[in-house]
């Protein structure tokens, strides 16, 4: 009987704790929301350091607001229909490896920009989810002609975790959202 | 018989001298009275017209005119049970006017303070706006160093609400002012309205609490 109890008291308390830790409808979706806007964040981050017309000062700046969207040690893929070979960069690297690519003039669009895999409550706290992006980049030469033009499709792995800070005497709540790799999945020449 | 004639000629004069100041006395008072009726009758006569009147909304005094009137009206203490009657209903009628202006007035205080409070917000708002909307680089880092005036510093820290249930605040990663507003600039878009601000004594922005459009 006592074995009973103690059971029943154990699953009444997991039940408990896991229902304090359930976030309704409305906070998911904002976390949600939150997380897609900062793949969103980073696709105008990846223009304006593409953009030839950025100012160096001004692209440093932007690399430095878009590696504070990556957890540490997160890696892009970069591909090239030239190549089955994908290359993964640190965030930096990625960025200046951007910065300095020979063309006269980039165009870089992310388009569709969706969960393949919805923010899932790990053990420890943390959401994870799959957000799927297209690029298309296109690469003009001098004379203002197309030179390289691709479209490819990436998973960017998004971790979403509550912590505290304090501000002004007062402990702020917060989600954290971090990016993780951006793995390219497919790459063609459309 | 000439000194007797003129002792009865004297007699008679005196007698009509006496009855006629009489008569006279008599009249006046008489004509006084009947003036004073006749200034009580147009007293009460206007009173109630004028009462009336406020009472059936059919003038176009003030309230502050309308209860000089009955002021004036009670100060006459007619002593008139219509105008008496009417000073009751009326007096009632402008105690529910006066609480109405009063109240109203209260509500255009606190509504003016409210637009003085929220100012400082909206012209925030538009700063990020037009830092949002700028037309070229150097034009939104001159409108950010224009914003950046009303902070304490550029640290200044921004704390963004993402969702609100229960009294309970669902907040972004802070940030702070400067790279906020360099935010709105390189995102284009400013998807924030500004939901608290907190100052200093020298009337500078401490905190920014924005929170989703």
């Amino acid at each position: 009987m006592k074995k009973i109890l103690a059971i029943l008291a154990i699953v009444l308390f997991a039940g408990t704790a896991m229902a304090q830790e359930e976030l309704d409808f409305e906070r998911q979706q904002a976390i949600d929301s939150l997380a897609l806007e900062k793949v969103r964040d980073l696709s105008k981050y990846i223009k304006i350091v593409g953009s030839k017309e950025t100012a160096w000062s001004e692209a440093n700046r932007v690399i430095d607001r878009a590696e504070e969207l990556f957890m540490t040690n997160a890696e892009i893929g970069v591909s090239s229909i030239a190549s089955n070979n994908i290359k993964y960069y640190k965030v930096r690297p990625y960025f200046e490896h951007l910065m300095r690519l020979n063309y006269d003039r980039v165009e870089i669009e992310w388009y569709n920009i969706e969960y393949v895999s919805d923010l899932q409550r790990q053990p420890d706290g943390t959401y994870v989810g799959i957000i799927t992006i297209f690029q298309t980049f296109r690469g003009y030469d001098k004379e203002g002609q197309l030179a390289y033009k691709d479209t490819t499709k990436k998973d960017i792995t998004v971790y979403v975790k509550r912590k505290e800070t304090q501000i002004g005497g007062r402990i702020i709540g917060f989600w954290d959202v971090l990016l993780g790799d951006m793995r390219v999945k497919e790459t063609t020449n459309k | 018989m000439k000194h007797k004639i003129t002792t009865v000629i004297l007699v008679l004069l005196a007698a009509f001298i006496t009855l006629g100041g009489t008569t006279s006395c008599k009249s006046k008072k008489r004509l006084a009275k009947e003036a004073a009726e006749a200034e009580y009758k147009s007293k009460v006569a206007d009173a109630v017209k004028d009462l009336t009147a406020i009472l059936d909304d059919e003038t176009a005094w003030t309230l502050e005119e309308k209860e000089h009137r009955v002021q004036t009206v009670k100060d006459w203490n007619l002593q008139n049970a219509e105008v008496d009657d009417l000073l009751f209903q009326v007096e009632k009628k402008l105690a529910r006017e006066r609480a109405q202006a009063e109240k109203q007035e209260q509500e255009r205080i606190e509504a003016e303070q409210r637009a003085q409070a929220e100012q400082p917000k909206i012209n925030l708002e538009n700063s990020f706006d037009r830092i949002a909307r700028a037309a070229s680089v150097t034009q939104a880092n001159n409108l950010i160093n224009e914003t950046l005036g009303l902070f304490a510093t550029n640290n200044v820290p921004v704390l963004i609400i993402i969702s609100q249930a229960a009294g309970f605040n669902d907040y972004d990663r802070p940030t702070t002012i400067e790279n906020y507003l360099n935010y709105l600039k390189d995102q284009k878009v400013s998807r924030n309205k500004v939901f608290n601000l907190k100052f200093n004594d020298n009337g500078k922005i401490t905190e920014v609490e924005l929170i989703k459009k």
